[in-house]
């Protein structure tokens, strides 16, 4: 197993989360239950719910805190089996309290997760990332949590949680704001591939072209994204009027077309930056060598050039699409829609439940796209290293 | 000549913009001849090389292979059938080491069978063993094993031309040695017409059976290497070729067999040369063991002649 060599010594970082974990299940309410969506909950603590057997949650943190101060890598493998087992038994505890605070399901009586909640996970995704640099990754251990989630979630555990009930009152549109999002967000990111692309290739074409589309793409990256929004407005609205088949489109100077505009424009600078640079950073001399042997252009670009920049392509592709998962929310304030919808309808109504229905799921989804795409191009770097001299 | 060269450049000038990197230079190679361009960097040697395969368009004069001119041959179709290999090789590090090789047979669309079967031939030629080298990629392999794929590469295709741009310029002095020692062999065996770009004057002394001194887009000399040794055209040259050096480079081209007695001296059988070595080496031995005659010992140990420093001195070698 690869541990790191100075894992002997007691782990320090983990000590401290331990601490932390522990002072968070002794003084924050881990969630509020309310009688229905308008009153305001009534926190209640672990102890307040359990008693003297919240001792026994004590013992995940006091756990992980001895296997720290060991610190030697059967400690901390025993650790990590803690701390994912505690994560994948997180939505059964909150399944247990829903189950002992709101006994029918069917009332309006609901649980607000609370401030203890969050804490705890927030420090045990510490302890998960701390414990991730130090010992060989498996698999498993960001299955089983969320297997757990999705087990509890489908066998409707959950039902009487806050966020649940918001997302039960909602599904059709949560679905629709889900796939509409997905759909910006590609729309965004695919049009502007092919548009830095280009724009890369006439650059190096075109040297002069550089400063200048650089100093242009960096400018629109300074605007705010309301400002932006603010300044399509009119000339979109203008030219939907003027021509009758751009408003047919569904063109106007609100709603998707300023979206995806503005969102390609932000997303042009990385693009093409990365594009440039990957295509600049193959070895003159190995594309020197592919014409010399005897390629055509169309060969040395489709052989050579593009699979040895690929890597770092598909590096600005996984910065604009996260780029793109955030930005599109905020587009939800022009009437574009997507999952921004329930972040800004819940700011209205101080349903805090509401926005967390729009804000996880953006989350989830950037957070997936990072890693996927970070996958991708892993593996076209696979080829070991660079060109020996 | 009588035969029409295999190559030749006839008062062929480059000009970027301005500058004139090429000035009228007229050159014929002969097939199966080494020809290697020497000079000092910005010469105009590398430039000359790459008008040959067309990576450069010569301004002026003419360039004839085979007695056609290449600009009648379409570039891509010329460059498959001449030879090239780079200074650092120029290797695909996304491609493994059979793929590397097999890269103008899969623009020629030779098939699979064919390929595979020249990719090991190749790799058995150069020393390097199919079964632990095939699959690995550049990045896996040391320089000197890099520059053979490289040379491999160079020669996939069978061309009857071979254009190799300062090869083993990046190379340690012994694994360039090792390197220049083969490619002689293998140039014994293959007989390929090569132009060889260096600035190295004792690569070119080593390889050359014809060695064209270039200077500010010029040649200023051109003759077999001992030619130029014998009488240097100018200051330039001799100073190319190591000014006061210059006798022990010659000795370096003579092998003891042109001097040796052959006649059994009764000398000691140790300190000796074998035949085929040189005499600037006989030359270190003799300095070494402070004597003034050697025995010269053949590859099976039996005493074949002696060599005597008197003979070296009244040779003027």
């Amino acid at each position: 197993m690869a541990v790191h060599s100075s894992s002997r010594a007691a782990n320090r970082v983990l000590l401290v989360l331990g601490l932390a974990l522990l002072a968070a299940l002794l003084t924050l309410d881990l969630a509020s239950v309310a009688p229905n969506r308008i009153l305001p909950g009534e926190g209640v603590s672990l102890w307040a719910w359990l008693g003297p057997w919240s001792a026994s949650v004590w013992a995940f943190p006091l756990l992980v805190m001895a296997f720290a101060w060991r610190g030697s890598a059967r400690a901390l493998v025993l650790a990590r089996v803690v701390v994912v087992a505690a994560l994948a038994l997180l939505p059964w505890v909150l399944a247990a309290f829903a189950a002992s605070r709101v006994p029918d399901a069917s009332s309006q009586a609901r649980v607000t997760l609370g401030a203890g909640f969050w804490v705890l996970l927030f420090l045990l995704l510490m302890c998960w990332v701390e414990l991730h640099a130090r010992l060989r990754h498996g698999l498993w251990l960001v299955l089983l949590p969320l297997l757990s989630l999705g087990l509890a979630l489908t066998q409707g555990h959950l039902e009487s949680l806050a966020l649940i009930r918001e997302y039960a009152s909602r599904s059709d549109a949560f679905h629709a704001a889900l796939r509409y999002h997905l759909l910006l967000v590609s729309a965004a990111v695919g049009l502007s591939l092919l548009l830095a692309f280009a724009l890369a290739l006439a650059m190096r074409r075109f040297p002069s072209l550089r400063r200048g589309g650089f100093a242009l793409l960096s400018l629109i990256q300074t605007i705010p994204s309301l400002a932006l929004f603010g300044l399509l407005l009119a000339p979109l609205a203008w030219l939907a009027a003027r021509y009758a088949w751009l408003g047919e489109l569904g063109v106007q100077g609100i709603g998707w077309a300023p979206a995806l505009i503005a969102l390609v424009g932000y997303s042009l600078l990385p693009m093409t930056r990365n594009s440039v640079v990957a295509l600049d950073g193959v070895d003159p001399r190995v594309v020197e060598a592919a014409r010399g042997m005897g390629m055509s252009p169309a060969q040395v670009f489709w052989r050579v050039r593009l699979p040895l920049a690929a890597p770092v392509i598909l590096e600005g592709i996984r910065i604009t699409t996260v780029q793109a998962v955030g930005l599109a929310a905020v587009a939800a304030l022009i009437g574009a829609g997507g999952l921004g919808t329930f972040i800004f309808q819940g700011l209205g109504q101080a349903a805090m439940d509401l926005v967390l229905l729009g804000a996880l799921p953006i989350l989830a989804l950037a957070v997936a796209a990072d890693s996927l795409l970070s996958a991708l191009a892993r593996l076209t770097r696979r080829q070991p290293g660079r060109e020996a001299r | 000549m009588s035969e029409t060269p295999r190559i030749a450049l006839k008062a062929v000038t480059k000009r970027f913009g301005a500058e004139t990197a090429v000035d009228a230079i007229s050159l014929d190679i002969a097939a199966g001849e080494f020809c290697v361009l020497v000079g000092t960097s910005g010469c105009g040697k590398s430039t000359t090389l790459r008008m040959i395969n067309r990576l450069i368009e010569h301004s002026d004069g003419e360039i004839h292979i085979d007695g056609q001119p290449i600009r009648e041959i379409d570039p891509q179709r010329l460059r498959r059938r001449i030879g090239y290999a780079i200074q650092s090789t120029g290797l695909f590090p996304h491609w493994t080491v059979a793929r590397n090789i097999a890269l103008v047979p899969g623009l020629l669309k030779w098939s699979r069978a064919r390929t595979r079967e020249r990719v090991e031939e190749l790799m058995d030629l150069l020393g390097l063993a199919p079964s632990e080298f095939a699959d690995k990629y550049p990045a896996q392999l040391s320089g000197g094993q890099a520059q053979r794929v490289g040379v491999a590469r160079a020669l996939a295709a069978d061309p009857e031309i071979l254009l190799m741009d300062e090869p083993f310029g990046a190379l340690d002095p012994i694994t360039r040695e090792s390197l220049q020692e083969e490619l002689r062999r293998l140039q014994g065996r293959i007989r390929k017409t090569i132009v060889f770009v260096t600035h190295d004057m004792d690569e070119a002394l080593k390889l050359a059976d014809r060695l064209v001194v270039m200077r500010a887009g010029r040649i200023v000399q051109q003759g077999s290497p001992d030619e130029l040794l014998a009488a240097p055209a100018d200051d330039f040259v001799t100073s190319l070729l190591g000014g006061r050096d210059r006798g022990l480079k010659r000795a370096a081209l003579t092998p003891v067999a042109r001097l040796m007695r052959r006649v059994d001296a009764g000398l000691p059988v140790e300190p000796a040369v074998a035949p085929d070595e040189d005499l600037r080496l006989a030359l270190s031995v003799m300095l070494w063991h402070r004597v003034e005659c050697l025995a010269v010992v053949d590859g099976r140990g039996r005493v074949c002649g002696s060599l005597h420093l008197s003979d070296l001195m009244r040779a003027g070698i």
